[in-house]
């Protein structure tokens, strides 16, 4: 992909998710949203309306998330989040998926949970967090699948609140499931164009991070050399890296490292680079 | 003089200490396109007008203080000077920056450049008030600290006027000798307080009221709004420098094991922690300080046994700490303040005594220094400002130092110039900034931390030499042309190169590039080149104490070494310069430097 200044602001969607945000730090993102083009502001449902008036008469949609950031609430009350979400200005909705029930293999309950969303979303777009840390790679394939069959818009990755970040080979395993006709955001730990570039080159047509200015004003100096871009020690971007005993179950977390053992990059895997 | 004056119309002020006179000229049309101001004109100046050979320290020698056509104006960060001479302590042409306030003061009195021809019979001073310049005596004042000259020549002056001068140290011709402003502000590097001192040149002192013009006000405004909002949201100008200073980089260097202890010989400070930004935080603390125009503020103010100092920055408690194995942040800030007190560079003073104390460790030489001792530390300090005793011998530097005691391999320097805070081995890229930076060992022509260790503007693998020369060549280009606007480096955190181009084009109405920007640095990058080349130095020169070519025995940089041989002949063939790193005809003629 040919990719400018322009195009990757558009992929952004320009996050402020954290609990302590005022009413002016919204304005700042809006703001910063119209000035540089993102493709949205994602925020809480709090200020949903807020955004929406701030946005209104702009090509930046509001994009606001539901049963956020542990989807463990019920569909019911996921579906009444996002109609008044909606109802409040939202274009786009991205909901935590129940976590708990994926890793139960309670399939059935994923899916209702997303379909009480999209049904209850209008016409605001629907992307589905599936919170990759928690998950070994034939979940996050079945999450994808199922999301897909519930009629959700976008899969993505993750809630920055999580266990991991956005990683290549998460998009890259997201993006060969669902095809070329469903969304796949990136997102958590976004703090580059590099890691920006990688995550697009993987797959992702969409980008959630709180870095979304930086990323693009620092993607201008892109131009001024190839070496950015040269390629990083493996396990820099490598989840296995990311694997966190704190915060993941243990069989995830043990899945992960195993992954290093058989690894052939492995003779680059220290812990001070 | 007109009250709102455009850069290209201040004229450069020729000084002639042996008679006395001065003269005015304009600046000339071609050499402001091409060079635009700052370092590049005072580059420009010597190139032209410095026969080649010139003892550093004879009158013969040249003495710039330049600023750019930024200075003075709304562009952030940009109240600085730049001083440009060739160097006695490398032998190379030299520029050293200094903040503070007095840069803004001599664009305000409607100068763009003050060159200094010549030797005073005795000590004199500059006193520019608007357009009015004197020289005037200074016998009463030579011998007074640089604390105390300011003092005394705002008295004798206007308390409304900023001092740059020079201590003991470069009246006493030291080779580590700065120039001081405000006190704590140093033009540190390279000797040139002791090029100023063998001028008997005590000070300059200036004041101006005039206006400063730019070419279109609007547009800067635009532009300038925006450098400012960048600023605000860069996680390094907005919060790391404001609330730590430049210390906060101990912390994340040790970790990285690069933190350089007991000159070079380690990678790793135990002690870090104690010497930390945190720890300067919370323990000495007592206000910021920012130079004319900065909304960064990275300047330190410390409480030292009940005293406030300036200081000490990064590279100074570096130098006077884990340098020198020594982890007594008071003391630290104690040795920074008399440094400045006695108008010595701090980084070629702690990088020398950490360079002796190795020589005495190794049984090169005898003398009471021991690494992580500071006891009489302070006295040899003194009497290196002073060239009393040994300190006489350590104030010529490391490199001297170590030749006279037979283990030249123990200087860490590049060019004569002592290495800054950060072991190369652990930074490819900086590692080769080092070795081809055109005034010697200096962090600051190439500052790879950025992109290497601190992820700015991308954070790339510092362990790779593969495409390392690419981004040196870029910042060397780019720095150049920063220190022509004459604007602080830290501002390369938060601008891109199409930022600086907006500003200087807003600034001065030449229509640039962020491409033709780089051009220009570049230009100023390769006459530097050929000044150096025609005084001597080689390819050889190109290079770094043996020490980086073996591995650091442990820390988070250990089994590292710099890999020179492969990155230096891709930066000669970027640069367009032959095997023996001289600039190809062609080159020059792409830069519109006339072929010899």
């Amino acid at each position: 992909m040919d990719l400018t200044v322009e195009k990757l602001a558009k992929m952004i969607d320009h996050t402020v998710l954290k609990p302590e945000t005022t009413q002016s730090k919204i304005k700042q993102l809006c703001d910063e949203a119209v000035i540089y083009d993102f493709a949205a502001v994602c925020i809480n449902p709090v200020h949903a309306a807020y955004a929406a008036e701030l946005l209104k008469d702009t090509s930046v949609k509001v994009c606001v998330v539901v049963g956020f950031p542990l989807g463990a609430t019920t569909p019911e009350v996921k579906a009444f989040e996002t109609k008044t979400v909606v109802s409040a200005g939202a274009h786009e909705v991205d909901m935590v998926m129940n976590i708990g029930a994926m890793r139960d293999e309670n399939f059935d309950l994923v899916k209702h949970d997303i379909e009480s969303v999209v049904s209850t979303s209008g016409d605001a777009h629907v992307k589905v967090i599936l919170e990759t840390g928690f998950f070994k790679d034939d979940q996050k394939r079945k999450a994808c699948l199922i999301c897909k069959e519930a009629g959700a818009d976008f899969v993505k990755t993750s809630t920055g609140f999580g266990p991991m970040g956005a990683t290549p080979h998460d998009v890259m395993l997201m993006r060969e499931t669902v095809g070329p006709s469903m969304g796949v955001k990136a997102a958590g730990g976004i703090r580059s164009f590099k890691d920006a570039i990688r995550l697009v080159d993987a797959g992702a047509d969409r980008l959630g991070t709180s870095a979304g200015v930086a990323i693009v004003e620092d993607f201008r100096w892109a131009q001024y050399s190839d070496s950015w871009m040269a390629p990083d020690k493996p396990c820099w971007t490598c989840p296995s890296r990311m694997a966190n005993m704190a915060k993941q179950p243990k069989e995830v977390y043990m899945w992960y490292k195993e992954r290093c053992l058989t690894c052939p990059d492995k003779v680059h895997n220290v812990f001070n680079d | 003089m007109s009250k709102s004056s455009l850069y290209s119309d201040a004229p450069i002020l020729h000084v002639f200490l042996n008679d006395k006179s001065i003269r005015r000229e304009s600046l000339p049309p071609d050499l402001y396109e091409q060079y635009l101001g700052g370092r590049g004109l005072g580059v420009k100046l010597l190139f032209d007008n410095l026969a080649p050979g010139t003892d550093a320290l004879s009158p013969e020698n040249l003495l710039v203080f330049a600023v750019g056509p930024s200075t003075a104006t709304s562009v952030p960060t940009a109240g600085r000077f730049v001083v440009i001479t060739k160097s006695p302590t490398t032998g190379t042409i030299f520029d050293s920056h200094a903040g503070g306030y007095f840069g803004a003061q001599l664009r305000h009195a409607g100068f763009a450049a003050v060159v200094f021809h010549g030797k005073a019979d005795t000590p004199m001073y500059l006193w520019i008030n608007d357009d009015n310049v004197e020289i005037r005596e200074a016998s009463k004042i030579w011998g007074k600290d640089t604390y105390a000259t300011t003092d005394a020549l705002l008295e004798e002056t206007d308390s409304k006027a900023q001092v740059a001068c020079i201590g003991p140290a470069g009246e006493n011709l030291g080779l580590m000798a700065a120039i001081m402003t405000d006190k704590h502000r140093a033009a540190g590097r390279g000797g040139v307080g002791a090029v100023m001192g063998s001028k008997n040149l005590k000070a300059i002192v200036a004041k101006g009221t005039g206006e400063v013009g730019v070419h279109d006000p609007e547009r800067l405004k635009v532009a300038v709004e925006r450098a400012r909002r960048l600023i605000k949201k860069n996680a390094v100008t907005d919060k790391s420098l404001p609330i730590y200073g430049t210390p906060v980089l101990v912390s994340v260097v040790n970790e990285l094991g690069m933190l350089p202890t007991h000159n070079f010989q380690e990678g790793t400070f135990n002690d870090a922690e104690g010497v930390s930004g945190e720890k300067l935080l919370e323990r000495f603390s007592a206000g910021t300080y920012h130079c004319h125009g900065c909304p960064i503020g990275c300047g330190r103010i410390s409480l030292i046994q009940g005293k406030k100092v300036g200081g000490p920055e990064y590279e100074s408690l570096w130098a006077l700490g884990p340098q020198c194995g020594i982890n007594d942040l008071e003391w630290i800030a104690i040795a920074n303040d008399k440094c400045n007190l006695l108008g010595l560079d701090t980084i070629s003073t702690g990088s020398t005594i950490g360079a002796a104390m190795e020589l005495v460790e190794k049984g090169k030489l005898d003398a009471p220094l021991k690494f992580g001792d500071t006891s009489g530390l302070l006295d040899f300090i003194d009497d290196m400002a002073h060239m009393r005793g040994l300190g006489a011998k350590m104030s010529e530097g490391s490199k001297r130092l170590a030749e006279r005691y037979g283990a030249p391999e123990l200087a860490m320097q590049v060019k004569g110039l002592e290495l800054p805070a950060y072991d190369p081995r652990g930074v490819q890229g900086h590692a080769l900034g080092y070795a081809t930076s055109n005034r010697g060992g200096c962090h600051l022509r190439s500052y790879l931390i950025g992109p290497e260790v601190l992820g700015f503007p991308v954070l790339v693998d510092r362990d790779r030499p593969d495409g390392k020369a690419d981004l040196v060549m870029l910042y060397q280009d780019l720095s150049a042309a920063m220190d022509c606007m004459v604007v602080c480096r830290f501002t390369n955190f938060a601008w891109t190169v199409d930022d600086y181009a907006e500003m200087v084009s807003a600034g001065t109405g030449f229509e640039l590039s962020g491409r033709d920007l780089l051009r220009l640095g570049e230009r100023i990058y390769n006459l530097e080149r050929l000044f150096n080349l025609r005084e001597g130095f080689t390819a050889k020169d190109d290079t770094l104490p043996p020490r980086f070519f073996k591995p650091l025995p442990e820390g988070g940089s250990r089994k590292r070494i710099v890999h020179l041989d492969e990155m230096l002949p891709e930066y000669y063939l970027l640069r367009g310069w032959d095997n023996e790193g001289r600039p190809t005809n062609e080159t020059l003629r792409k830069l519109d430097i006339p072929v010899s």
